[in-house]
């Protein structure tokens, strides 16, 4: 999976506006259309872009912070008469709920983290709630912030 | 003692954090545009593919390409939409790891705390919280050794208390789509 120069400038042209005409970024550089297209199928072939998507102002949809939730879940031994709780299965409730926008297992101090948009405080006690009720879940941590909500900044939508 | 932060944002909102008792104001009635179903079939589309043709998006929807086209424009104008992007895959850049950071601050200095790191090229995101820790971050890493790096550079700043790292497991899930849009959907 190697890239150059070329591959490069696609996708900082196409992370800046995805819509842009493969036309104009191949005039820009001075290669033909075919060859933009071709290189732009390459790397979604190759995983490198995995799709494109917009760019929501939360604020403006009436978000007024976010929130990282720092997740423990019990060890599965604990539960062993319970169903197996694995924590993909805990990852896959998450991502499922609304307002969770990343979600993933994580090593370090905690096992698992989601990050969420926040309404007001009652929602986000309720989002935290219901994250507590996901079987497998020992205990939550909440941070939440209402600077920095741009949600793709530099490269990675988060 | 007091400390307020302003947002970047053109709307003032003054957050008012004092290390005592924790006592907070958010402005919160603002006039939010609203938006009918036509407007959010075309941002779940572009959600979905940004670079979906519109002439779809208005086959789809039985109207003009042209009522779409003004309609996105809209959207945009708004700043309900901020534009379109590419989803990347962090490993096909050669970050090989994402790690959150949760970082303990001297208060007073929290704010240069957070310049400094937003300066980092590896941070994407960096922001004083509210909960156990002071701040928040997220970065991307070609190695774990850099990240070693980056938190031994974070440790070094004299207010810097304590830095705690996690690294995020492959394959974590993104879902942009879980936005809600209740608040700013007009009434049928």
């Amino acid at each position: 999976m190697s890239m150059d120069k070329i591959d490069l400038f696609i996708i900082g042209r196409l992370t800046k506006d995805a819509r842009e005409s493969f036309r104009k970024i191949a005039k820009d550089l001075g290669i033909s259309p075919d060859t933009v297209m071709n290189r732009y199928k390459k790397l979604t072939r190759d995983g490198v872009i995995k799709g494109s998507t917009v760019v929501i102002d939360p604020r403006k949809i009436g978000y007024h912070g976010m929130a990282a939730f720092l997740i423990d879940t019990y060890p599965s031994h604990v539960l062993a008469t319970e169903a197996t709780t694995d924590t993909t299965l805990i990852l896959d409730e998450l991502i499922k709920m609304p307002n969770i926008i990343v979600a993933t297992k994580t090593m370090g101090d905690h096992d698992l983290l989601a990050i969420g948009v926040v309404v007001d405080f009652e929602h986000l006690i309720q989002i935290g709630n219901h994250i507590a009720q996901i079987p497998g879940v020992r205990d939550l941590q909440v941070s939440m912030w209402v600077q920095d909500m741009e949600i793709c900044p530099k490269y990675f939508i988060l | 003692m007091r400390k307020y932060f302003r947002t970047r944002s053109s709307e003032t909102k003054i957050i008012f954090i004092s290390v005592k008792e924790i006592s907070i104001t958010m402005t919160l009635p603002r006039t939010l545009k609203k938006i009918d179903d036509t407007d959010l079939v075309i941002i779940r589309t572009l959600q979905r593919d940004a670079r979906t043709n519109f002439v779809d998006v208005a086959k789809d929807l039985g109207v003009s390409i042209d009522t779409v086209t003004k309609r996105f424009k809209r959207l945009i104008r708004i700043g309900i939409v901020r534009g379109t992007t590419v989803l990347l895959n962090p490993k096909g850049l050669g970050f090989e790891h994402v790690a959150s950071l949760e970082i303990d601050v001297d208060y007073p200095h929290i704010t240069r705390v957070v310049d400094a790191l937003a300066k980092k090229p590896e941070i994407l995101i960096c922001t004083p919280t509210l909960g156990r820790h002071d701040l928040f971050a997220i970065a991307v890493l070609k190695s774990i050794e850099d990240l070693g790096q980056l938190r031994e550079s974070i440790k070094g700043y004299p207010m810097v208390r304590d830095v705690t790292t996690s690294i995020w497991i492959d394959e974590f899930r993104l879902c942009p789509e879980n936005f809600e849009f209740n608040n700013v959907k007009k009434a049928v």
